[in-house]
């Protein structure tokens, strides 16, 4: 199980869904990768709740998928009950990902930097690597493409979060500044939710900045879990949302009845 | 001309040191049946090409066939990492050329399409791009006319492609059926050779019956092999799902050196034929777990 959080009565992985979900809105199309139980639940949730005509495409592939239940593989075809097309075209997945037709996306990355850069490739030189990762797959080509990108992770530590990246396999907001602009890249990482808080990103930097602390998290435990130098927005840190009863009850009973999403914890 | 072979046939056909793409993605309709003879034929010094693999790849890193993989993610998912692919590259057993899932799709479209580069914005602004000063496979560039910039994928050469699908006719037309074909076309498409492991053979008339069914025209494929379950433990959708077992049990073998070696040539290299593989693995019983729908 993962841990309560203090008065709201569910648990983080709970809380981390619910402020994913809220993050999007009725013109996301949206598409999933490996691993991705965080946003698979908070596509289906939104989509239930606030956001009716959220797009998703399961797996990338299974577009406007309904599953009575989520797999242990966010990539797997038991994920694709209920779609309306099977997107089987490399082609087609392409251009709508190009062209930003697909306007969201949400990656992870065993290190994440303070711009929302992501690394899956190695830990240590790339050539002599301490341990090699399974690779950027797709990291690279949607960090560039997508306009809003949403970043996630289930264990914030200073390991995870560091200030200088093994190898960056996905672009978030690059050096920073108007780094991706002057690639000629569209939008940029939106938020960063993680097990403590969630990020948004400064303006001009382009660092990692408390949006909200969950319940009972202080922003000195932020910043000893974080590799990097956490901006603080001006005045008071608001507290990320509390759940509603009806958000819990339908991420419980319909988007995850056998808490798939507890494969990240 | 009848394009029928065997399985052993087909991968009797490719040369040792040979660039030899992989179909499937993930955990899913990899050519698994294909994978396990070039172990068994003790292949060497062959460059793996796999836009995104698991297991084909790290059998054939565990069988000693591989010099470089060139890919975008091998793993095993929520599963895993794959443990050979891992262990090969931190021992520098293997070498490891990563490219992001469009950069390599743009390099097998130059390929196929006879083009110098295919120009993406993939992979902008990444490691990926530094990576590849010295093998200059892309380059990073900015369009005179325009300033925009953009990736150039030059060409990327395949000797052979394998691929799983569902039927083909004794001609060499295959039909992955539904056409779910992950981005095996790309391949197929950049490819010198192309061998389709099918999961039965249908009759050319009903190929010509239904050529809307047709995935791959017999003139892009060299040969088509028999291989019943050929993706497992892959899935082959929708016919049947990967196997979760047997994932685990070769991921929790692979923490000890001995014992792997020892899994690794009982349960994968060992059975002679790929029916008696699949057998060994479990047989009737386990294909029945495992099986979604009919054909």
């Amino acid at each position: 199980m993962t841990p309560e959080v203090e008065g709201y009565g569910c648990t983080v992985d709970e809380l981390m869904v619910v402020a994913f979900s809220r993050a999007m809105d009725n013109d996301t199309r949206a598409f999933n990768g490996a691993v991705s139980f965080i946003p698979v639940c908070g596509y289906l949730l939104a989509r239930r709740t606030h956001a009716p005509n959220l797009v998703w495409a399961a797996s990338s592939i299974a577009i406007d998928a309904n599953p009575p239940a989520i797999p242990e593989s966010t990539l797997s075809d038991a994920l694709w009950d209920g779609a309306s097309m099977l997107a089987t075209s490399s082609y087609d997945f392409w251009s709508y990902a190009s062209g930003a037709r697909y306007n969201t996306f949400a990656f992870r990355g065993a290190q994440m930097d303070a711009r929302g850069n992501v690394n899956n490739t190695v830990i240590g030189p790339y050539e002599t690597p301490k341990v090699r990762l399974p690779g950027g797959g797709g990291m690279a080509d949607l960090g560039s493409m997508i306009p809003k990108i949403y970043l996630w992770n289930t264990t914030h530590n200073p390991r995870t979060f560091v200030e200088q990246l093994d190898f960056r396999s996905g672009i978030g907001w690059g050096d920073g500044g108007d780094h991706r602009e002057w690639l000629g890249l569209p939008g940029g990482p939106q938020l960063c939710i993680t097990n403590l808080c969630v990020f948004d990103f400064h303006p001009e930097s382009r660092r990692m900045r408390v949006s909200s602390l969950h319940p009972g998290v202080t922003i000195g435990e932020v910043q000893e879990s974080t590799g990097f130098e956490v901006l603080v927005p001006d005045g008071e840190i608001p507290t990320t949302g509390r759940p509603t009863e009806e958000e819990l009850r339908i991420l419980r009973e319909e988007v995850d009845p056998t808490s798939a999403r507890l494969r990240e914890f | 001309m009848d394009k029928r072979v065997s399985i052993e046939q087909a991968v009797g056909s490719i040369p040792d040191g040979a660039t030899v793409a992989l179909g499937g993605l993930s955990m899913n309709s990899a050519p698994m049946a294909y994978v396990r003879e070039i172990v068994r034929q003790e292949k060497r010094d062959l460059t793996v090409v796999a836009i995104v693999a698991g297991m084909s790849v790290d059998w054939l890193i565990a069988g000693g066939c591989v010099k470089k993989v060139v890919s975008g993610l091998v793993s095993f998912e929520g599963l895993g990492l794959a443990p050979t692919f891992r262990m090969g590259v931190q021992s520098g057993a293997v070498e490891i050329e990563e490219y992001s899932e469009d950069l390599l799709i743009c390099r097998l479209r130059a390929q196929a399409w006879n083009l110098p580069f295919v120009p993406t914005k993939a992979g902008l602004g990444t490691d990926l791009i530094p990576l590849h000063e010295q093998t200059g496979t892309i380059r990073a560039e900015v369009d005179p006319a325009t300033g925009e910039h953009y990736v150039a994928c030059t060409r990327l050469p395949v000797d052979v492609a394998l691929v799983h699908a569902h039927s083909a006719d004794e001609l060499g037309n295959v039909r992955v059926d539904p056409k779910l074909i992950w981005m095996d076309n790309e391949i197929v498409n950049a490819a010198e050779r192309t061998f389709a492991s099918v999961e039965r053979y249908v009759g050319h008339a009903d190929v010509v019956a239904e050529p809307h069914r047709t995935t791959y025209p017999q003139f892009m494929v060299s040969g088509v092999s028999l291989a019943e379950f050929g993706a497992y433990p892959s899935s082959c959708f929708p016919e049947y799902s990967h196997h979760t077992e047997f994932f685990q049990a070769y991921s929790a073998a692979a923490s000890d050196p001995e014992e792997f070696a020892t899994f690794f040539a009982s349960r994968v290299a060992g059975p002679e034929t790929w029916v008696d593989f699949i057998q060994s693995s479990g047989g009737e019983e386990m294909v029945a777990s495992l099986r979604r729908s009919s054909a």
